[in-house]
């Protein structure tokens, strides 16, 4: 029975202190007498300094062996240093060491009854051991314990260990959040380096995201251009081929010939023809004519035209009876391609069978949902979303021999979607699939759909933007002013909307959805209806000098503030038309400033004499006179008299513009009188605005010269 | 830093051990010691030891050395009031601290050191 007692730790001098008094006070509680305890203390004196001396530290360990009298107090001491090099010389106690000591080991051995020592290079082990005295009782285990819970509690020199023990724990504590810390840098380390490359990435990941972008625009740009230049040769071969062919004599090699020149260029042509519709849907440029139809009727035609395609005796083309289907409004013509679509894609991937059409309404009664069955080999479940990308076509025997773009599905798929409505698909391998149209029973334009109605005492303002968001600060911003937003968000819409309510101003996006404005700024302008309708460009894009060069009346840049958009809009639509505005000033300078201030928003003329005034004044008949009295011929008090004289001129503003006081007389005939000194553009179009403003009544029915 | 203290009795200095020094601190007592021997010129040590529980090889050495350094200094060296039980350890240690003169308490070490003084 090995019985512990207590263990204690030399890591430091006083530690050997500690130990050698703990052996002392061991000693004493397992009965030894004062001699003895002396021995033991001064063995573990001994033992523990040598093992601090020369190995920096270890531990000491008192036990309790053997379960008889007479037991054995086992006192243990390790370290693991660099081992006794002439261990037997040691103990021979022969050998002296370099401190002058050599006596510690040696000596001890005679102070104990047994002592054993193992050392190696690794460390070393020395059990001291020394019989109990025999008049004591046999010390069992929970005796041991016993005395070992009070050599727990009596520590001897209390304060100088404590602050001992409190001073390792905190070199512990200091080592283990150094340690922490470390760690936490490392890890700061590591998260920062993975930061950096998200950021990196994401970068990246935004400029694929551009690329991907232009390259897709400029693939519908491709596109659509590509198959209109395509179609004209093409159509001219076709035509050519037919002439040719009537022509023919009777070399039937030739006609052949001739047929399969027919017959590949009508293929061609079919081919640019699914191109040119994928292109015209992704730049917007279908229109959706609705009209009412019966479905009957939309089946007949259907079957009159797929007959054709039915050469296998084996295969039926089934429409089911859809006469409980009220007439639908939308584009017959774009329902009929998807359906035709879908149908010769099921003749095509149907050996045997049937191709079933049918047409039912939806449970809530408002959509109505085309399907075409087929019996034919199905589709892989993986390959279901793929059938509708563009170029793509499942691979299997039955493709091999037929024809096709690969461009089918996904333009039924757009037209369905430009119908309001969409495609699905079910399908099981080797069973057959479902191809099924659904749309709602009336077709309603997303943009027409909303009346425009304009408020009494508002101007309608015409917004194309395809942005929700930018359509909705628009609205913000002109919330509670004279303006209000007609939204749209296409060209077409745009000009629609246009035809219904006359804008007192466009404000245009450069880059709507599938296209850009300045189609609709040029046709806007080159029509007569809408070419003095102010057009302002409101663009991330930077493109001010096309802009102005198509027409555009004002360029500012995105984001634009509301004070700006509201100053823009006013000064664009005051007096609108452009109010006419005639400066009569001697002084060239002044004549040009006048015209720089004025250039936008009004139509400008200058006459730099009294006399010229009068003459320009009656025959182009201005909205506002701006005039300066110091002229050189006839004073400007003179240009005012005979303005209010004559009848033609009595009733336009006039504005004083004057570097010198005004008198009285004057003041009272004028409209409005502006210091040269303090003229500044916001003073003088202010002042312009309210003379317009309070005239408007007057002169609004004067008619123009 | 705690110290032994080292006490003038006129011509003889006087160290009582009161605690169980650790190694550091028998060094300093050498130090000290030796360095007050010379600036007060004395001429007898007395190092009372009664406190000691236990003398091991290190202090028994410093002892010994104690005795070597002040006999060089021209002083005598007399350690009392060793207990029977540390004087029957340092036996078996193997130390016979050579050159330490002992006597049993204090007033018989100040007569050993007065009778030196005196030849």
């Amino acid at each position: 029975m090995n019985g512990r007692l207590l263990s204690v730790g030399i890591a430091q001098e006083h530690d050997i202190v500690f130990a050698r008094q703990r052996a002392r006070q061991i000693a004493g509680l397992l009965g030894f007498d004062p001699t003895d305890q002396t021995r033991i203390a001064t063995v573990v004196s001994e033992l523990s300094r040598n093992a601090f001396q020369y190995a920096g530290g270890g531990t000491v360990q008192f036990e309790i062996q053997g379960t008889s009298v007479p037991q054995v107090l086992a006192i243990a001491v390790s370290d693991v240093g660099p081992g006794i090099p002439h261990v037997d010389e040691v103990l021979g106690g022969a050998y002296r060491s370099d401190t002058g000591m050599g006596l510690g080991i040696a000596g001890t051995r005679r102070l104990v009854d047994r002592f054993t020592i193992e050392t190696s290079s690794r460390g070393t082990h020395i059990v001291a051991r020394k019989l109990l005295p025999r008049r004591g009782k046999v010390l069992t285990q929970p005796d041991i314990a016993e005395l070992a819970r009070q050599l727990a509690q009596h520590r001897p020199q209390g304060m100088l260990e404590e602050v001992q023990l409190q001073n390792q724990e905190l070199l512990r504590t200091l080592d283990e959040l150094r340690r922490r810390q470390d760690e936490l840098e490392r890890v700061n380390g590591e998260l920062q380096d993975t930061n950096r490359g998200v950021v990196a990435l994401y970068a990246e990941l935004d400029e694929r995201a551009d690329h991907l972008r232009r390259a897709d625009e400029l693939k519908t740009k491709f596109l659509s251009n590509m198959t209109h230049e395509f179609r004209t040769p093409v159509n001219s071969i076709l035509a050519l081929a037919s002439l040719l062919q009537d022509r023919l004599g009777s070399d039937p090699s030739q006609k052949d010939e001739v047929y399969y020149i027919r017959r590949s260029a009508q293929q061609l042509s079919e081919l640019v023809n699914d191109l040119l519709d994928i292109a015209k849907v992704e730049a917007g440029k279908i229109d959706v004519r609705p009209s009412p139809f019966e479905v009957d009727a939309l089946f007949g035609a259907l079957r009159g035209m797929l007959r054709p395609l039915l050469v296998n005796q084996s295969l039926a083309l089934v429409f089911e009876e859809a006469s409980g289907v009220p007439p639908v409004l939308s584009d017959e013509s774009k329902v009929s391609q998807i359906l035709r679509n879908f149908i010769s894609n099921a003749l095509k991937y149907t050996e045997r069978g049937e191709v079933r059409v049918a047409a039912r309404l939806n449970d809530t009664g408002d959509r109505i949902i085309f399907s075409v069955a087929d019996t034919g080999i199905g589709i892989p479940e993986a390959d279901i979303a793929r059938v509708f990308d563009e170029f793509v076509q499942i691979e299997n025997p039955l493709q091999r021999r037929s024809k096709g773009t690969g461009l089918g599905l996904p333009l039924s798929r757009r037209l369905a979607e430009l119908l309001g409505g969409s495609i699905h698909v079910t399908s099981t391998l080797g069973v057959g699939s479902t191809f099924a149209l659904e749309l709602p029973l009336v077709f309603r334009d997303p943009i027409t759909a909303r009346p425009i109605r304009i408020e009494p005492g508002r101007v309608p303002v015409l917004v194309v933007d395809d942005s929700e968001e930018e359509m909705l600060i628009y609205e913000r911003a002109l919330m509670g002013t004279r303006f209000q937003v007609v939204p749209t968000r296409s060209s077409a819409t745009a000009l629609a909307a246009i035809s219904a309510v006359r804008p007192a101003a466009i404000i245009l996006d450069v880059w709507l959805q599938t296209e850009d404005s300045w189609e609709l700024l040029t046709r806007l302008r080159h029509d007569d209806a809408t070419c003095d309708i102010p057009v302002v460009i409101i663009s991330a894009s930077d493109d001010r000098q096309k802009g102005l060069a198509l027409g555009a009346n004002e360029y500012p840049l995105k984001p634009i503030d509301r004070e700006r958009l509201l100053g823009t809009l006013d000064r664009l639509t005051v007096g609108s038309p452009r109010a006419r505005i005639l400066s009569i000033d001697d002084e060239e300078t002044f004549r040009f400033i006048i015209g720089e201030m004025l250039a936008e928003g009004f139509e400008v003329r200058c006459a730099g004499s009294g006399e010229e005034g009068l003459r320009t004044a009656r025959t182009w008949l201005p909205d506002i006179v701006l005039l300066d009295l110091e002229l050189g011929d006839v004073h400007g008090s003179e240009v005012q008299r005979r303005l209010r004289e004559d009848p033609i001129t009595s009733d336009v503003p006039i504005v004083i513009l004057s570097s010198q006081p005004v008198s009285e007389a004057l003041h009272a005939g004028a409209d409005a009188v502006l210091p040269k000194a303090a003229l500044s553009r916001e003073r003088l179009l202010e002042t312009i605005r309210a003379t317009l403003a309070a005239g408007h009544g007057a002169n609004a029915t004067r008619s123009r010269g | 830093m705690e110290r032994i203290p080292i006490l003038k009795m006129g011509p003889f200095l006087l160290v009582t051990i009161q605690v169980d020094m650790h190694d550091r601190l028998a060094m300093q007592l050498q130090d000290d010691l030796t360095t007050r021997i010379a600036d007060t010129s004395a001429r007898g040590v007395l190092i009372d030891i009664s406190a000691l529980e236990m003398v091991d090889s290190f202090i028994g050495r410093m002892l010994a050395n104690i005795a070597g350094m002040s006999r060089v200094l021209d002083a005598e060296t007399v350690v009392v009031g060793m207990r029977p039980a540390v004087a029957i350890t340092l036996v078996e240690l193997g130390m016979s601290l050579t050159g330490v003169r002992t006597a049993l308490d204090v007033e018989r070490g100040m007569a050993l050191l007065g009778s030196a003084q005196r030849r």
